[in-house]
């Protein structure tokens, strides 16, 4: 209930998580605090298209923020996703995960 | 006996085994420096327990495979075999390798892996059997195959220390083609999760014809930071080796394990000592409170004194029980300082510079939890020290300094702190390499009219790294940073000194515990708020004119020769009924996360301890507050996160 109220406070609205260019260990403190806001959103849209530097602890973060979002009902989807994003997310096993998009919009 | 009370005796088994473990590595390596042959006797004791116990509680495996070191330990210990840095090298690995079986033991999982096999061969050969003599283990070894599986799993601190297995798996890659499972079953809840440290695994299947060398030789800097698996898989069986019947006893310390982990119990080893004192100390408190109880019927003037005296006793007691319970969770810095022989003899091996490494403190008591969290940040401070502080001999020779390098490492009690200081005599901060970097990144402008410790102070910005060789061991720029980051999570402060030519001293300064901070307590509005001591720089009161607002509605206000940003606390947390004009309150100049802010405060009520109770666990995380408090009175008071509020603050600047 606590939850779906929560949701209904802000506006029933989608989030909007834009990733930082050096998404890498260093910005992490600042990116879970935004995610960890946005767990209780109906969705959340995650934009990656800026995303020039990645590691794996980025996309350790960006896993754990998706399945918990889905275990809660929100729905997470991709506004775009880098080249070193995707390619990142294929080495380390993640892409399906992730659900990341295989083609990199514009 | 019954299953569970198997599991029990195991576990205690466990806990000797790697503390025997422990002793065996320092022993070898204090042999390695020219001990005397009673070290030897040491070494074969541990391995013999360690023999006896593993096959009396069913790890039959490690008790063969502890046969074989321990073969090869009793021709040393007989005078039929001198002991040589060969034989050493290998006996440490052997220790590595049972720390990784009994590892695996705890998870429940097959005992046996490539690197035991590979030992076992190597052990054999050593006593002059040849490795079809050993006890041939059931996996013979394999050094080439057309398809390896691969296992890798890194400990929770390798990120911290620098290494990404994004880079290992992408290395990998140049060996053949990699199909790559992630395991996300360790991954904990978001709020709990620590970003730096890592809870994915590994499945890889490599094809390409590979030898397990070119493998072992992409995780060569993460050994010890993960566990790992190389398997070849097998063209003739192309299903995975059948599982050797999975004996009962691991199942039965996977059970002992979740019964652990769903308690959440962890334990601490406490002297018989501190008990006793403890026990001691309630007794006085008992005393005391009977007599104080005597009062019950009454107080008259004639007997004012000694319920005086009463009272100043309770106080007394009290203070001393709190300290004593603290003392409890003090463990001493040993254990954390235990790792760095090997770990320096490693790497000076590996780097061919030749390294002394003084210890000094090691009996200084810290909290568990500080302990616990300290560890890498040190690892890192030392690899940092060997890697780009101390220079090679034929360098420091040039130099005119003797060719084996000092690294100190020396843990003292000041005032309320401990202070942990990591030295060298190397080479110094190098300037010039330093403000051209910070140039090149971007971060200044020029070196001029910046002083060597502001200059220094450049080395904890996130990604800076100066290493004009990028050696695999540094210079990926997760450094500094992450050090200042993972210090000021704990409450403390990391500075640095250092001289050209003569070397660089880090200094981490630490408090005694977690559970108790000296604080200020400030008034905002109705609320009462705990800045942290340590923080503070200093407060002052400012005039209207000192305040300036910039684009975006943040305010700064000039303080010395800097402008800092305003954070004004009632508007941070929503107080109502505080001080709205900057005259009728205070400034408190604040320092975290390496940069100072200035927190609006009605006013200031004076300085206390206070025992910090935990927002996260009985209520949720607040953003900006690490904690609660209760008051003398009664009511409850947060404790303000400094290096938290400034992130926020750096965060909406951002925005």
């Amino acid at each position: 209930m606590g939850r779906k109220q929560n949701a209904a406070d802000k506006g029933g609205q989608a989030i909007q998580v834009a990733l930082p260019a050096d998404c890498r260990l260093a910005a992490q403190g600042a990116l879970r605090a935004e995610l960890l806001g946005a767990l209780d959103a109906p969705a959340t849209v995650l934009d990656g298209r800026e995303v020039a530097r990645v590691d794996t602890a980025a996309l350790q973060l960006l896993t754990l923020f998706r399945r918990e979002a889905l275990a809660r009902g929100g729905a997470v989807s991709w506004l775009g996703a880098s080249g070193t994003l995707c390619e990142a997310a294929g080495v380390l096993g993640l892409a399906h995960a992730l659900d990341l998009p295989a083609s990199v919009p514009a | 006996m019954s299953k569970v009370a198997l599991a029990q005796f195991q576990q205690v088994f466990v806990e000797e085994s790697l503390e025997g473990l422990d002793t065996m590595e320092s022993s070898l390596l204090a042999l390695d420096d020219g001990g005397d042959a009673e070290l030897v006797h040491t070494i074969f004791r541990a391995a013999h327990s360690i023999k006896g116990g593993a096959a009396t509680f069913g790890f039959p495996e490690i008790s063969s495979f502890t046969h074989e070191a321990e073969s090869l330990l009793d021709e040393v210990r007989g005078g039929k075999r001198a002991i040589d840095g060969g034989i050493v090298g290998l006996l440490l690995r052997t220790v590595d390798c049972l720390r990784g079986m009994f590892a695996r033991a705890q998870a429940g999982e097959l005992l046996d892996d490539a690197t035991a096999a590979v030992l076992r061969g190597e052990l054999a050969a050593a006593m002059g059997r040849g490795a079809e003599a050993g006890a041939a283990p059931a996996s013979a070894r394999v050094d080439r195959a057309e398809a390896w599986t691969i296992r890798f799993r890194p400990h929770p601190g390798m990120l911290a220390g620098g290494n990404d297995p994004l880079r290992l798996i992408r290395e990998l890659a140049g060996l053949g083609t990699l199909e790559v499972t992630a395991e996300l079953d360790r991954l904990p809840a978001l709020d709990r999760l620590d970003p730096s440290e890592c809870h994915l695994g590994w499945t890889i299947a490599l094809r390409g014809p590979a030898s397990r060398a070119d493998i072992a030789a992409v995780f060569d800097w993460v050994e010890g930071e993960c566990d790992l698996a190389i398997e070849p898989v097998q063209a003739a069986a192309p299903a995975p080796a059948p599982a050797p019947p999975a004996p009962a006893p691991v199942a039965d310390m996977a059970a002992a394990r979740t019964q652990r982990e769903a308690g959440g119990e962890s334990t601490v080893r406490v002297a018989i000592g501190k008990i006793d004192g403890l026990i001691n100390l309630v007794g006085e408190l008992v005393i005391t409170q009977s007599m104080l109880d005597t009062f019950r019927d009454g107080v008259d003037a004639s007997r004012l004194a000694l319920l005086e005296q009463g009272l100043a006793q309770l106080a007394r007691h009290t203070r001393e029980l709190q300290e004593s319970v603290m003392g409890i969770r003090m463990l001493p810095i040993a254990s954390v300082f235990n790792r760095f022989p090997r770990m320096v003899r490693d790497l000076s091996q590996k780097l061919g510079k030749q390294v002394r490494l003084e210890l000094v403190g090691e009996h200084t008591e810290l909290d568990k939890t500080v302990l616990e969290k300290i560890g890498d940040p040190l690892v890192h401070l030392v690899r940092n020290a060997i890697d780009h502080g101390l220079e090679p001999p034929a360098q420091r020779r040039a130099a005119g300094k003797g060719d084996t390098g000092t690294l100190r490492l020396e843990a003292s009690h000041r005032g309320g702190s401990i202070v942990v200081e990591v030295s060298d005599d190397g080479a110094g901060l190098d300037r010039a390499a330093i403000v051209a970097k910070a140039v090149q990144r971007g971060l200044i402008a020029g070196g001029d009219g910046l002083d060597d410790e502001a200059v220094a102070e450049l080395i904890f910005q996130p990604g800076f790294s100066t290493a004009a060789v990028t050696t695999d061991l540094s210079g990926r720029g997760v450094g500094m940073d992450v050090v200042r980051r993972n210090v000021a999570d704990l409450g403390g402060t990391v500075t640095i000194r250092s001289t050209r030519g003569k070397g660089s001293v880090f200094t981490i300064t630490l408090p005694l515990t977690l559970a108790i901070i000296d604080g200020l307590t400030a008034a905002v509005g109705e609320e009462h708020y705990i800045v942290p001591l340590v923080s503070i720089v200093e407060s002052v009161q400012l005039g209207a004119e000192a305040i300036r607002t910039v684009a975006g509605g943040g305010e700064l206000f000039r303080f010395r020769d800097e402008y800092l940003p305003l954070v004004r606390l009632h508007r941070a947390f929503g107080c109502p009924g505080a001080a709205q004009r900057i005259e009728d309150g205070l400034v408190i100049v604040v320092e975290g996360d390496g940069s100072r802010v200035g927190l609006f405060v009605d006013g200031l009520l004076g300085q206390q301890q206070a025992v910090v109770k935990s927002l996260e666990a009985n209520y949720r995380r607040v953003q900006g507050i690490s904690g609660a408090t209760i008051l003398a009175d009664g009511s409850v008071a947060l404790i303000v996160d400094i290096a938290g509020l400034v992130r926020l603050q750096g965060g909406r600047k951002a925005a």
